[in-house]
């Protein structure tokens, strides 16, 4: 069995959790999923740059 | 040999994906893990395929059209350097700039003292993997990055800026180099996807060999948590760089985390205890893993032979490729076995009776691919590597 994360920076794919973003936002009026996962979709990218950088170069 | 393309890629993909499943193809598959030999043949400098990804690409796609390869590694000179330099890494000799123009680039490990991790730091490590690479690793080893609380720098959010960039050009231009290889020379692209176990990460860019040799001496425990820190981002960097269809295989390349480099203990108890976890992982989900095992791995086949069968695709270098087979080839494809420094320095004929008694001692029932023993680079006489080709495309029918 992989690791289980046991705090939400360690997650794969993680640098800004959202639970840390969030906190930071003024009370949100649309939705919060859609905010959420495009926060993590771009966040996991440079969670892929400086993870390839140690791995691939 | 088809002449249609794409009928040439179908059957180069069946006969190289069923060898990789231990199965029994057409013929023994061919797939040379060509790296700087690419730049040597088409009469490119290391310089140049090293510094331009596109003179690297084209560099393939001139090899495959003239070698009757089932498959190859789309970039195998796998630093580009025109990245590593605009992030200002600081651990590659390359070439044309610390090294002559027809070295292939060189991976240059820190001195003890200025190791890139100190020892008192596996605790940061271990809280937060990513947050320890962002905040002090890149910062070590790029001569732009500022670490948190420096003053900032233009350099430093150029660096950040331009390394993010490139890296995504890179990745989609591989896209395009693996569909070039598909429709031009109906090549199948060899591999998708990057692992490296725990504790060689920790070795190669974190702590340094010698570092870790004191490591797993008078800190073992810390070791081991930093490997279980890092399993669940090696295997997420190499889920998601996979090939989605799962066809062709994750490629984890082996460094020195076995006898003679660390003893049986350390390999068993941290090296092989974090990375299987990691194997299983992956190959639960379908894909296949290929231990690219450089150097001589000899000492660890029994517990290689604890995965599942046709899981992996186990690779020989430097090690009997004989005994390899006798040890593992009933459960697992085997490919590799032609030695480096026989392309390099030894004849044609040489070549040939090399790849004959491979074949006829390991690939009888299927499940063998035909390669050399490490990465070809630019001292692999081509006429060596054609006879190799050759011979094991008449000879090689099953």
């Amino acid at each position: 069995m992989l690791k289980e994360p046991e705090t939400p920076n360690q997650r794969p794919g993680v640098c800004i959790p959202w639970e840390e973003k969030v906190q930071e936002m003024p009370d949100l009026t649309g939705d919060e999923a859609l905010i959420r996962r495009v926060w993590e979709e771009v966040d996991g990218l440079a969670y892929t740059y400086v993870w390839h950088i140690l791995v691939s170069f | 040999m088809p002449d249609d393309t794409e009928a040439l890629y179908a059957e180069r993909f069946t006969r190289y994906t069923t060898a990789m499943r231990n199965g029994k193809p057409d013929k023994v598959p061919i797939r040379p893990f060509v790296a700087e030999f690419t730049a040597a043949y088409t009469g490119r400098t290391c310089q140049q395929v090293t510094h331009d990804y596109t003179e690297a690409f084209d560099a393939v796609i001139e090899c495959c059209r003239d070698f009757d390869w089932d498959a190859a590694v789309a970039n195998m000179v796998y630093v580009w350097s025109g990245l590593t330099e605009a992030v200002g890494l600081e651990y590659y000799g390359v070439p044309g700039i610390h090294i002559g123009p027809q070295t292939g680039f060189q991976y240059r490990e820190p001195p003890e003292e200025a190791a890139f991790m100190k020892p008192e730091e596996y605790d940061a490590l271990i809280a937060d993997p990513t947050g320890y690479l962002l905040n002090v690793w890149l910062p070590r080893v790029s001569r732009d990055v500022v670490a948190p609380g420096e003053p900032n720098t233009s350099r430093s959010s150029l660096s950040l800026l331009k390394g993010g960039m490139a890296t995504m050009q890179y990745f989609t231009a591989l896209g395009g180099q693996v569909e070039r290889m598909r429709t031009e020379t109906g090549t199948v692209n060899a591999l998708a996807g990057i692992l490296k176990a725990p504790m060689d990460i920790l070795a190669d860019k974190l702590r340094g060999y010698l570092g870790l040799v004191d490591d797993v001496l008078n800190r073992p425990e810390k070791v081991k948590a930093a490997c279980e820190a890092l399993q669940p981002h090696l295997a997420h960097v190499a889920a998601t760089s996979a090939d989605p269809s799962k066809t062709v295989p994750i490629t984890m390349w082996m460094h020195r985390s076995c006898v003679p480099f660390f003893s049986y203990d350390h390999f068993r108890d941290i090296h092989w205890a974090t990375l299987k976890p990691i194997i299983e992982y992956l190959t639960g989900e379908g894909w296949q893993v290929m231990f690219y095992a450089e150097g001589k791995w000899g000492h660890h086949l029994e517990s290689f032979a604890e995965l599942a069968d046709a899981s992996i695709i186990y690779h020989c270098d430097r090690d009997d490729i004989f005994e390899v087979h006798r040890a593992l080839g009933e459960k697992f494809c085997i490919s590799g076995g032609v030695p480096n420094d026989l392309l390099a320095f030894g004849t044609p004929d040489q070549v040939r009776a090399r790849c004959k008694a491979i074949i006829d001692g390991v690939a009888g029932n299927g499940g063998y691919i035909m390669d050399a023993g490490a990465i070809i680079q630019n001292d692999a006489k081509p006429e060596n590597v054609q006879a190799m080709t050759e011979f094991t495309r008449e000879y090689g029918v099953y």
